[in-house]
């Protein structure tokens, strides 16, 4: 039999025994400690910078009205503006491109939440063995370029022109684009609830499948749903590829177009887009966050209830 | 008052054979278990009898009502499952609430019965809270109360103790059977825990491979289990080999047992599973053998007793405190009245 050994053990390095040197470990654990934080500080800064500079030099672009070849250190303070951000608005193709991207953006979001909830909730409850093939599929427009897709419609064009002639024709193809951020975000969302059970519990408190899906399924998945919806919509406001093959006068068609007869007001539009995407994620992470303050009211109600058939108990 | 009756009920996933002919009949009021190993068919025959899962053949009733192709929604019955179930996106009352709302209840009765579940299950505080801001034992007691709301004509309840610390699950346990008989609700309950089925149960219905190897009274299962199988599952079991001397004695080591009755012929070799509270130290006449562990439980020791003649590792049941320790020799007598002989394989 061996003998019990009792080990010193220091949190601060691990699990390896200390070695009998007399310095006392949280003084060796310090320095050390240090330079692991440093690392990772250092990237974390580098990659903010790499991300934040071209953001800079794109505000300084668009928001002084200094010639390009004077921006420098001595120019920093002067002549800022908002004008470069509201010059597209002037624009009389603005507008209608606005609308038409959100049009589709919103055509994209239903559609794709309406054809991959159903099938993401079906896979997952009654042939879990598909899961990975369906995610092999939505996967694909990864692998296929959006160039190969054009390809595509530009064979079937001439056969296709009543549909390809409408401006909504684009939303199938946006779906395609769609699917790897969409149906991954739903996956996740039915991965962390117990689905089957919930189910269960509702059929067996007498909900039938339509009232299952929108009282219990879609509630519990409303983070995933937002998250789908959010990101199938900046897909769609993005997406210029397609749209310019079949000549749709979309936002991302209207900033090729605008930057080049107005550079200024082009990138101060792309600013302008990308504020306002920023504003539309956090709105995301409060939505996702706030619950429903009419859900209470039945349970003060109930409380209620309890405390007039028996008083003095709570 | 409405009873549960499976009828020859037969279920298949694949080629594996999940349920085998059950057949069961819960009476009005009563609370059965069916206690097995997993893989039996407990569950199964449970999500039958829920309308999860279609039997293959045979047929379900209730009250004599064939609800065998029933949709799980239409069945009325109450269900708690293992994992908690509550929906998370509802307060305690509201989840209490939710049949309520589907039978398109008045909004005044809801109030009144939602009050009235939560008064039962004592949880009337919590009505305001999510499932997420309570504890696991008051999630299943809202579980229940929910079940319980929609006044089910049969309650299912699906290892609803098991994801439960064993303080909980023991106070637990006890409500639910208050519960039941106070409401005398027909109660199909699932359970692989013997102790959990042993203490709630009117009768148990011992399952192993998708067939019903025995249904009696908590005390008729443990006491006179009908095969092996159920003697060993419903609760420990010493396993002694022995030959056959007669139709009602067997030898062990030398010394002869009386037990209530063996089917095999003189001189067989059997195997001889007696209860360890059937297997006392004695001063004398007792077979030989050495203490190797000594368990105290409380009311109770448990001792391991290694026999000299069979070499054989035995526990012994000893009220109240022993005063032996291990490396100590003693003899044991086997009282073999109660004594299942399985014949060696």
């Amino acid at each position: 039999m061996q003998p019990h050994i009792h080990v010193a053990i220091d949190p601060e390095l691990g699990n390896q025994p200390t070695a009998p040197t007399g310095i006392a470990p949280a003084t060796a654990g310090r320095p050390r400690r240090r330079f692991s934080r440093l690392v990772p500080n250092t990237v974390l800064i580098l990659s903010g910078l790499f991300f934040v500079a071209p953001l800079l030099t794109l505000a300084r672009f668009s928001l002084q009205n200094v010639p390009t070849i004077l921006l420098g250190w001595n120019t920093l303070f002067d002549k800022w503006s908002l004008n470069g951000l509201t010059k597209a608005f002037d624009d009389p193709a603005f507008w209608p491109a606005l609308k038409l991207s959100l049009q589709l953006a919103v055509g994209t979001v239903v559609l794709t939440l309406g054809l991959l909830l159903p099938t993401a909730i079906w896979t997952h409850l009654r042939v879990p063995k598909a899961r990975s093939v369906i995610e092999f599929m939505t996967v694909l427009p990864y692998m296929i370029p959006a160039i190969a897709l054009v390809a595509g419609i530009k064979i079937i064009q001439p056969h296709a022109r009543w549909f390809l002639n409408s401006d909504f024709s684009l939303i199938p193809f946006y779906v395609i684009l769609a699917l790897p951020f969409t149906y991954r975000s739903l996956d996740a969302g039915l991965k962390a609830i117990d689905l089957r059970t919930l189910v269960d519990a509702s059929r067996s408190l007498g909900a039938g499948w339509g009232s299952t899906v929108f009282r219990v399924v879609i509630p519990n998945l409303r983070t995933a749903i937002i998250s789908a919806s959010f990101l199938t919509a900046a897909v769609v406001i993005g997406e210029f590829t397609i749209a310019d093959t079949l000549l749709k006068e979309t936002l991302p068609r209207f900033q090729a177009t605008f930057v080049g007869r107005e550079p200024q007001g082009g990138y101060g539009l792309n600013l302008l887009a990308l504020i306002v995407t920023i504003g539309l994620f956090v709105t995301l992470s409060v939505l996702t966050k706030k619950r429903d303050p009419k859900r209470k009211s039945f349970a003060r109600q109930a409380a209620n209830a309890a405390l007039v058939e028996k008083p003095g108990q709570l | 008052m409405t009873n549960l009756t499976f009828v020859s009920v037969r279920k298949t996933f694949g080629p594996t054979v999940a349920l085998e002919g059950l057949d069961l009949d819960v009476k009005p009021g009563e609370l059965i278990s069916l206690l097995g190993p997993s893989g039996c068919g407990k569950t199964t025959a449970l999500r039958i009898a829920a309308g999860f899962e279609f039997a293959d053949s045979g047929a379900v009733l209730v009250s004599n009502a064939d609800i065998t192709r029933t949709p799980a929604h239409k069945r009325n019955m109450g269900m708690v499952f293992q994992s908690y179930s509550l929906f998370p996106n509802l307060t305690v009352a509201n989840n209490v609430d939710f049949g309520l709302r589907t039978r398109k209840m008045a909004s005044a009765e809801r109030h009144r019965r939602v009050a009235e579940m939560l008064e039962l299950v004592q949880l009337t505080h919590l009505a305001d809270r999510y499932p997420h801001q309570i504890s696991g034992g008051q999630a299943q007691r809202v579980a229940l109360a929910r079940a319980l709301a929609v006044q089910p004509s049969v309650l299912l309840l699906d290892e609803p103790l098991s994801a439960l610390d064993a303080k909980v699950r023991s106070t637990l346990r006890d409500e639910i059977r208050r519960i039941q008989t106070e409401l005398g609700i027909t109660t199909l309950f699932v359970t692989h825990d013997q102790e959990e089925a042993l203490a709630i149960s009117d009768r148990i219905g011992v399952m192993s491979n998708g067939r019903l190897e025995q249904l009696g009274t908590p005390r008729d299962v443990y006491r006179h289990p009908s095969s092996a199988f159920v003697a060993r599952f419903v609760g420990s079991m010493n396993e002694l080999p022995a030959t056959v001397v007669g139709n009602h004695a067997v030898n062990v080591g030398g010394h002869p047992v009386v037990v209530h009755q063996t089917s095999q012929d003189d001189g067989t070799a059997v195997r001889l599973l007696v209860r360890p509270e059937d297997m006392k130290v004695v001063d004398d006449g007792g077979l030989h053998g050495t203490v190797t562990t000594c368990t105290f439980q409380g009311s109770s020791t448990i001792l391991g007793v290694r026999l000299d003649i069979v070499d054989v590792l035995t526990s012994v049941h000893v009220a109240g405190i022993a005063d032996l320790n291990p490396g100590e020799r003693v003899q044991v007598a086997i009282d073999g009245s109660r004594a299942v002989c399985e014949p060696m394989s």
